[in-house]
């Protein structure tokens, strides 16, 4: 069965000098994030950009695809905590997506949780919406 | 322009089937729960993946239209992007992106039907996010003036 997500976003002015809004999400989850070209192109400040919440996306259906890969493999996760920076180069596009991820998972090795981070990696469903990226890059370690 | 960076965490709990996630923002922007019943069953007020994935991609054609309206000398009053994406098991069972649809509504003063198809066009193949995803999923894009079209 296929599954439908949506969101709005409403405009205002141009691009450079603009503001933009997340009004709303169909879920409710999150609403009334502000958006603008500052905020996207240059240093971080409190609005998100669409390249924030790829990376939230990223980082989310990775958690998510590991977890399975890891519970069909007899290992399921007690705690998996991943990051996901997203580059962007105005004028060029998202360059690189670089996963990092840190796991408290009983019973299993360095290798095979490499392993493991490997297969999901290769294998989520927004890893396969953006094989474009030229670079995604893995780091993964078990928590000491 | 330098390189920009935006960081997103998350921490998971458990297995696939019955644990849960949180989603933060590094601008701190949001903090959202979400699980595999919320992404693929009911939603139940939490977010996805895919509905973060339609966020950023309303997010960045708004930007691009906003850009393609202005470079023509019709900067908009007022966008209204609506996107919904869509994921769909494949064939061999695993579950895939297959596409996503971008509704527009513009207010832009001195602009008729057809230049704006043109423009929204040029913003969809300008929109970074769309063309990645093209790959593997089916992009659409359509815009109406909202209104009473002022061009002739």
């Amino acid at each position: 069965m296929a599954t439908d997500r949506t969101a709005d976003v409403t405009w205002h002015g141009d691009l450079m000098t603009g503001k933009g809004r997340i009004d709303s999400v169909s879920s409710g989850a999150i609403g009334g994030l502000d958006v603008d070209w500052a905020a996207r192109s240059e240093d971080v400040g409190s609005e998100t950009s669409p390249e924030e919440l790829i990376a939230a996306a990223h980082a989310a259906c990775f958690s998510m695809a590991l977890a399975h890969t890891l519970g069909q493999d007899g290992h399921p996760a007690e705690e998996l905590k991943t990051s996901v920076s997203v580059t962007f180069q105005p004028g060029e596009g998202i360059t690189k997506i670089a996963i990092t991820v840190a796991g408290n998972v009983p019973g299993l090795d360095d290798g095979g949780f490499r392993e493991a981070a490997e297969t999901a990696k290769d294998n989520c469903p927004v890893s396969k919406a953006l094989t474009g990226v030229p670079e995604i890059s893995i780091d993964a370690r078990l928590q000491s | 322009m330098p390189r920009v960076q935006r960081e997103a965490n998350v921490t998971w709990e458990g297995n696939v089937a019955r644990g849960s996630g949180e989603i933060s923002a590094a601008t701190g922007a949001f903090e959202l729960p979400y699980s595999l019943a919320t992404r693929i069953e009911k939603r139940d007020g939490k977010t996805s993946p895919e509905e973060l994935l339609a966020a950023a991609h309303a997010a960045c054609f708004a930007m691009s239209l906003a850009g393609e309206l202005s470079g023509a000398g019709s900067p908009p009053d007022h966008l209204e992007v609506h996107a919904t994406v869509t994921l769909d098991q494949v064939e061999d069972g695993s579950h895939r992106i297959v596409a996503s649809e971008l509704l527009a509504r513009a207010r832009v003063e001195d602009m008729d039907q057809a230049t704006l198809a043109k423009l929204a066009e040029a913003a969809n193949d300008g929109c970074t996010f769309s063309k990645l995803i093209e790959a593997s999923a089916a992009v659409t894009v359509n815009a109406t003036l909202e209104g009473d079209s002022n061009g002739d």
